[in-house]
């Protein structure tokens, strides 16, 4: 068959060496056709239906315009944290509290428990000014405190959604619905993978389960090759990434080998260029097997970077999350999530975000000072916040057992942002005098969307995927990047 | 070379703006092999394949359908208005004069603010693009009707000069254009290769080596056509496409969003199934799906059939809006039914008009108007042998009831306790006097007053209904009003609550009961408030957060009574409000009021019509009245408490029963009434809109209601030019990897040209087409049959580098298919091979051992127990189905979650499918399992490497593959031996030279089990 095996030297070939290129590059096609060219026209969409250079999708990629970032890290307070309890100091709040919020501050608010007219819950923590930006944190964050002058507090978030699954997805996919891709997939989508030895969207979940689900992750309706990665808390992280147990790393060695030649022969045979992506993948996966433990090795790391985060290397908690995010990033990984979940302050607030912050606040401060001593931080944008915010006024309810929490509040929150080209040492806009109202450079979920992407070196309106007839974008028709917010 | 696919590509219209390749002249672009019919090529610029495209993806966004966003006045989808003379006075488009139109000059400028598109777009036309718009205005700016909306006519298939290759019609089609490219078919594929290929695609399993063996060894003319008449009468076929349709349908087995709680929907799945291997026309198939519950006297299956569109999801969060995520439901089905019959995106056209197609914001919402009017119950399947139960138990009621007096102690006079018991009994009870209220109102359940008297509710609810009743007066002062809560087969759980989401189903939460007797507003003072359950002084407290329910006793009546401070003086007219509020909706689904005289009137825990005896004189009591009272009493003597029991318990098992999710039209007098909603949200609703489909569309018949019905009756109506294409497309997708239009999803203006047109209308005329008329009459099964038959299908997939470089996506066919199994068609596939797969059909759905930690970051971290014994290895389609962490091996393999319609999968290929195939616990035991089959069969290890492969691979090795895995065989059986590996581990058990030698086999199998061909179609 000297056709089949010319046949093998050029097309075989070619493949093979433009797949082994990245790290994903194996992972593609039925998807692994990329129009190049779309791409250096500037607008990144992949044709839906074949056609063009045989690419694979998570090839490193140009971004639109230069970037700031390379990576983000995105902290997810699920559950949704009190910013009237940490970031957004509300007196007021404490000498009308017991009464009712004025109706026209109120409009026609919906909410998940309680009235519109419960009473106004003060604010339970004390605030202070911090660093030589004065930025104000409560109390209850004493390890951001020192790190104020690295982040920007945004104060005057806001969303669409007033429950946690759809808030979640909102925050995520830019809509309410699950079935669209999240951001990790569209950057990943638009950026490619640096790490041709690690995914290059993780996610990472070290409280109880999220609300949203695996849509907050999903890959919608981009392929699954974008979807992101989750790493389990037991286990080797990657679901059947150890070999069956009895197995050696010689067996890996030898079955890959068998399996790469057998597949090599089909490839030489039946000329399908899907063949040579899966050759790959797992040469990919084989790779996976070792750089996977290694990531998660914290042998390597000083008594003082685990004490730093308050990291206890055999036990899964945020901290370690944290420092397994920043080991990602070093390597080359694009986007990593970290949700914690259990902000749900329907009831007592003040204990609930005492815990909750014990749990998170060294480890989040950690990781900013951690990737500035490391020269990371410049292009490692971390973004920290939840899905919404939460109410000033009070929720109690006898038959529900609940007393001084606080309700779901779409309509203003407070998040920060750290590294990535973000400016630092910053406060950004403002709430009324109840904290219920934005009243200062609102910064709309897809706002942020937008700003998040323009770090990235993205062009929030030309990152586009057609599906069913249409561009699909992550922030819908809407968002502007927050120019304010840049460096 | 051209690829031929560039030109159907949807995403980039006919010159690709970034090849910058410049042609000489326009007319090249069309001398290239396209996809359009031959006689087509010749022509000058064709408007829906050359010209639409351009306008479409540069131009209607703001100069489109859409007049909410139509700038400067300029409209470019209809002729008559781009011709037209602008507010400007300009024309934009002059026929015949492209020196003399706007458009080209604006499309040619160098002015920044003058140029179209504008800059700030982000697009831009390329010089190809703006001299095809330039010679079409020069040849006269014609417009055609878009071809998807042109009703296909039937046709002769093409002459060929390849006569000798002809099986059927399908292949003129395909031949015809292959001939005019100068290409020829490929050789049919081997026998081995084509059996493989279409068990796979009929029924979604290969051939057991057997299958395999007697169909090499048929050497009958039709003993291909005969092994597709077996497939398509094998069980397996219908479970193998009602996949497919799961996939359209979002089915899932939990409600999804945050909670995720499980659902009973599983009955309509198997309905599917049923329906397919009955072969029910696809045209029945869609009418009893969309409005079974509408047909005349509509049998159970009819009703089953209507979960289509109830696999919409459910938010069961803490505090929703419940009407806001029913409306959500909505939207999802009209976008739903958009996809999966007209290949259209309506769901574009819920914010605003459509970009593109013709599908106005109201259209988009006349549609949905047309799906609104239902009530979506969760129905106890009353089939036969449900009424056959239930006939059964009721007599077994009534024999018990007979033998409980026989149960009484002979120690006890049962008349003497009867007669002191009636007597204290009758002591507490009071004179009740039933009130028909004469006026209810609502805040937004249906209420409907009974024969009884008692008030049914159904309907739509909020989490803060109020329920106002105007009682007539009465003669006789009212110092007590009693509210019974009361069951029903219509309410969830049978009630007393409408309660139907995140609360305990069937459940009540009064939160206030208020009396007024008007003009005066306050609510009269109530001194005592008492019930036979529940706190119902916390109806009374003026606090909304407290109420009274009953929860835990759904399914059984209950009685609360107020009695009032001052008794309201006769003949007052009575005002009740009753306030229901929580975080979730739960007002009362069916309740009575009564009213009395009666000083000191109790909750006495009796039944209404047991009290009423009560108070009854001794000598007014009739025979009956006395049966009733025994009853009663018994019903409630502990010397009997244990017979009574059991009667309780078959009582409470009539009200059970397998339930699944139906439509049920709401009753005449109680319309659901749909609103254009601003921007498509659900907080703006603007104007109302009447009942109709997309007014570009035919209409719906004048003569019948504009209803469900009529909508279902309309999409697989003769005239409808997109149902039979889309389907048929759909299926040919499956067959071949590819559909003729490629966007299955999108047959408008954005979507694909069909490669083979000729062949799509062909097909679905021939579809749709009645038998007697020689067509298909809507059969699925004779469209497999003819599609797998042909001589295109069972062209071998092997391609050449000639072939590849023309044609790399096959569109021309010119090969067979070559094709990533779906997931579960693999699991299946591995399952059967390895001699494990279980054939039992339908039922609940099943859980197979996954790794750990896949469900944990779902809310409330939910375990996954893996299914014991057969349920491990039953067919994929039986996969419980949780949403918010569908099982990990259909995700990684591009299954869907079940959240949204899915016309087409993505077909991805990840390291991490890798390492599941290798290192999946239930993957090594499928090889634990080949590896038993390889060491007990027959031959030396050669024959039993082949075994192997027939099994996975449908085919024998060859020499070479037989040395590459033998020398891996040997390779793994030394190191077991050296103790390198640890056999008893690999194998499952057992330290022996047996074990070893399984171990070995095991690993050889798993190895081939990771072969692309394993995972493939071909």
């Amino acid at each position: 068959m000297a056709g089949a095996t010319r046949f093998l030297g050029t097309m075989a070939g070619d493949l093979l060496a433009v797949t082994r290129r990245h790290f994903f590059a194996d992972c593609g096609v039925g998807v692994g056709k990329i129009a190049l060219a779309g791409l250096l026209c500037g607008t990144l969409r992949r044709p839906a239906v074949g056609g063009g250079a045989t690419l694979s999708p998570l090839a490193a990629r140009p971004s639109h315009q230069s970037a700031s970032a390379t990576a983000v890290i995105q902290l997810f307070m699920a559950g949704a944290p009190s910013q009237l309890e940490l970031f957004d100091h509300k007196p007021a709040l404490a000498r009308i509290e017991g009464k009712p919020l004025p109706p026209d501050v109120i409009g026609g608010q919906r909410y998940a428990f309680i009235r519109p007219d419960a009473a106004v819950l003060g604010p339970r923590f004390r605030f202070a000014r911090h660093g030589q930006s004065g930025g104000e944190v409560s109390e209850m964050l004493p390890h951001l405190a020192k790190v104020v002058d690295d982040i920007a507090i945004v104060k005057s978030c806001r969303t669409d959604q007033f429950n946690h699954a759809p808030a979640q997805i909102f925050m995520n996919c830019g809509f309410a619905q699950p079935g669209r891709p999240s951001m990790g997939s569209w950057v990943t989508y638009g950026l490619g993978s640096e790490s041709d030895e690690l995914p290059a969207f993780v996610v990472m979940s070290t409280g109880s389960g999220i609300s949203g689900g695996s849509a907050n992750w999903s890959s919608g309706f981009l392929p699954s090759v974008y979807a992101g990665t989750r790493f389990r808390n037991a286990g080797p992280p990657i679901l059947n990434v150890a070999s069956p147990p009895g197995a050696d790393a010689r067996l890996a060695d030898d079955t890959l080998g068998l399996v790469s030649a057998l597949n090599r022969r089909g490839l030489a045979a039946d000329g399908d260029a899907e063949i040579a992506t899966r050759i790959a993948a797992y040469e990919m996966a084989h790779r996976l097997q070792t750089s996977a433990p290694e990531l998660m090795d914290l042998a390597d790391e000083s008594a003082e970077t685990l004490g730093l985060y308050g990291c206890k290397p055999a036990e899964a908690s945020f901290a370690r999350a944290c420092l397994i995010a920043r080991r990602l990033v070093e390597r080359g990984v694009r986007f990593v999530t970290i949700y914690h979940e259990g902000w749900d302050a329907h009831s007592d607030v003040a204990g609930n975000v005492r815990g909750n912050c014990q749990k998170t606040d060294q480890a989040s401060a950690a990781l900013v000072s951690d990737l500035k001593r490391r020269g990371l931080l410049d292009r490692t944008l971390v973004v920290w916040g939840g899905e919404f915010g939460r109410t000033p006024m009070v929720e109690a309810s006898a038959v529900l057992g609940r007393s001084q929490g606080r309700d779901h509040h779409a309509n203003a929150f407070t998040m920060w942002l750290a590294g990535g080209g973000i400016r630092y040492g910053i406060t950004h806009g403002a709430t009324d005098e109840l904290g219920f109202h934005v009243v200062e450079d609102e910064v709309h979920v897809h706002d942020l969307q937008a700003t998040i992407l323009h770090c990235l070196g993205l062009d929030h309106e030309r990152l586009t995927y057609r599906h069913q007839g249409r561009d699909f974008r992550l922030t819908d028709v809407h968002g502007r990047v927050v120019k304010k917010l840049l460096a | 070379m051209r690829s031929p696919d560039r030109l159907t590509n949807p995403s980039r219209p006919v010159a690709d703006p970034c090849m910058h390749r410049v042609l000489s002249t326009v007319v090249a672009a069309w001398l290239i092999a396209g996809p359009w019919p031959l006689a087509a090529w010749a022509a000058g610029p064709d408007f829906n394949r050359d010209v639409r495209p351009i306008l479409s993806n540069r131009c209607f966004k703001c100069h489109g359908p859409d007049d909410g966003k139509r700038e400067a006045g300029l409209r470019l989808d209809v002729r008559d208005a781009a011709i037209a003379e602008l507010p400007t006075g300009e024309h934009a488009i002059v026929p015949g004069r492209p020196d003399d139109s706007g458009l080209i000059d604006r499309i040619t400028s160098d002015d920044p603010d003058s140029v179209m598109p504008p800059p700030r777009t982000k697009t831009s036309l390329t010089a190809d693009e703006k001299r095809i718009l330039a010679a079409w205005i020069e040849a006269g700016a014609e417009y055609a009707a878009h071809w998807a909306f042109v009703p296909p006519q039937r046709r002769d298939p093409p002459a060929v000069r390849g006569e000798a290759w002809i099986r059927n019609p399908i292949d003129r089609f395909v031949l015809a254009r292959l001939e005019a490219e100068g290409l020829a078919p490929s050789p049919a594929a081997d026998a081995a290769t084509l059996c493989r290929r279409v068990h796979l695609d009929l029924v979604g399993l290969p051939p057991t080596p057997e299958e395999l063996e007697a169909f090499l060894a048929d050497s009958a003319a039709d003993a291909f056509e005969r092994l597709v008449d077996r497939l398509l009468a094998s069980p397996r076929y219908g479970e193998r496409w009602a996949r497919k349709w799961l996939d359209l349908a979002r089915y899932a087995d939990t409600n999804g969003y945050e909670k995720d709680r499980g659902r009973t929907i599983w009955p309509w799945r198997d309905w599917v199934i049923r329906a397919l291997n009955d072969d029910l026309p696809f045209d029945e198939f869609t009418i009893r799906q969309v409005a079974g519950d509408m047909l005349p006297e509509p049998t159970v299956d009819d009703l089953i059939a209507t979960g289509f569109h109830r696999n919409t999801m459910l938010n069961e969060e803490g505090g929703i809006d419940p009407l806001e995520f029913r409306y959500l439901a909505m939207v999802d089905r009209v976008g739903t039914t958009g996809t999966v019959w007209l290949g259209l995106t309506v769901a574009c056209a819920q914010c605003h008009t459509h970009k593109y197609d013709p599908i106005s914001h109201t259209d988009y919402f006349s549609l949905l108007a047309l799906l609104n009017n239902a009530d979506e119950p969760e129905w106890v399947i009353a089939d036969a042998e449900r009424t056959r139960r239930e006939a059964e138990t009721t007599s077994r009621i009534e024999a018990l009831w007979r033998e409980v007096p026989g149960d009484w102690p002979a120690s006890v006079h049962l008349a003497d306790r009867l007669a002191e018991w009636t007597a204290r009994e009758s002591a507490r009870a009071a004179d009740w006097r039933v009130v028909r209220p004469s006026a209810v109102e609502s805040s937004m359940p249906h209420l409907v007053t009974q024969d009884d008297g008692s008030v049914l509710a159904s309907g739509d609810q909020t989490k803060s209904d109020v329920y106002t009743l105007t009682l007539p007066p009465v003669d006789v002062p009212v110092r007590a009003i009693r509210l019974e809560v009361l069951p029903h087969e219509s309410l969830p759980a049978w009630g007393p609550g409408l309660c139907f989401y995140e609360g305990p189903r069937g459940d009540f939460f009064l939160s206030e009961f208020e009396v007024r007797v008007p003009p005066q507003a306050d609510r009269l003072a109530i001194a005592t408030a008492g019930a036979s359950a529940g706190n119902a002084a916390a109806a009374i407290d003026g606090q909304m957060s407290s109420g009274w329910s009953t929860g835990g006793r759904q399914g059984r009546g209950d009685a609360a009574v107020f009695t009032l401070a001052q008794p309201i003086a006769p003949r007052e007219p009575i005002v009740v409000t009753m306030r229901f509020e929580r975080h979730y909706a739960c007002p009362l689904g069916r309740f009575r009021l009564s009213v009395t005289d009666h000083e000191g009137a109790e909750a006495t825990g009796h039944p209404a019509d047991v009290e009423a005896v009560l108070v009854k004189q001794p000598d007014d009591r009739t025979e009956t009245d006395q049966d009733t009272l025994r009853r009663r009493f018994l019903a409630t003597a502990p010397e009997v408490a244990d017979r009574i029991k059991e009667i309780e318990r078959l009582e409470a098992s009539l009200r059970e029963g397998l339930a699944t999710l139906v439509l049920r039209e709401r009753p005449a007098d109680n319309p659901r009434r749909t609103f254009l909603h601003r921007r498509g949200e659900f907080t703006q609703p603007e104007r109302e809109v009447a009942p109709a489909v997309p007014a570009a569309l035919s209409p719906l018949p004048a003569d019948a209601p504009a209803n469900r019905l009529a909508l279902a009756r309309w999409l697989v109506a003769a005239g409808n030019p997109l149902t039979g294409r889309v389907t048929v497309n759909r299926h040919w997708q499956v067959m071949f990897g590819r559909g003729i239009v490629a966007t299955l999803e999108d047959f408008g203006y954005q979507g694909g040209s069909p490669s083979h047109p000729e062949l799509l209308d062909w097909l679905a005329v021939s579809f749709t087409e009645p038998a007697d008329d020689g067509g298909m009459g809507w059969s699925l099964k004779k469209l497999h049959r003819l599609i797998v038959t042909s001589a295109t299908y069972r062209q071998t997939s092997r391609t050449t580098p000639a072939l590849h470089a023309r044609d790399p996506d096959n569109v021309l066919l010119a090969r067979g298919p070559r094709v990533r199994l779906d997931a579960e068609i693999i699991r299946d596939t591995l399952l059967a091979a390895a001699g494990l797969l279980s054939t039992k059909m339908y039922g609940p759905g099943v859980r197979p051992p996954q790794p750990e930690g896949v469900t944990e970051v779902a809310f409330g971290s939910p375990r996954w127990d893996a299914s014991q014994g057969e349920d491990r290895y039953r067919r994929s389609i039986y996969t419980f189905q949780k949403r918010t962490a569908p099982f990990a091996f259909t995700t990684t393999f591009d299954g869907p979650s079940g959240e949204a319609c899915l016309a087409r999968r993505e077909v991805s290929n990840s390291p991490l499918q890798s390492l599941t195939l290798l290192n999946d616990p239930m993957f090594l035991e499928i090889a634990q399992a080949l590896g038993r089959i390889a060491v007990t069969a027959g031959g030396d290890d050669r024959v039993r490497l082949n075994a192997l492969a027939r099994r996975l691979h449908s085919r024998d090795l060859a020499k070479d593959e037989t040395d590459l895995l033998a020398g891996y065989l040997a390779a793994q059986r030394g190191r077991l031996a050296a103790g390198e590996l640890d056999a008893a581990k690999l194998a499952g058990g057992g330290n022996d030279d047996a074990t070893r030698e399984r171990a070995a086999w095991t690993l050889v199998a798993r190895a081939m089990m990771n072969l692309d061909e394993t995972v493939v179609k071909r």
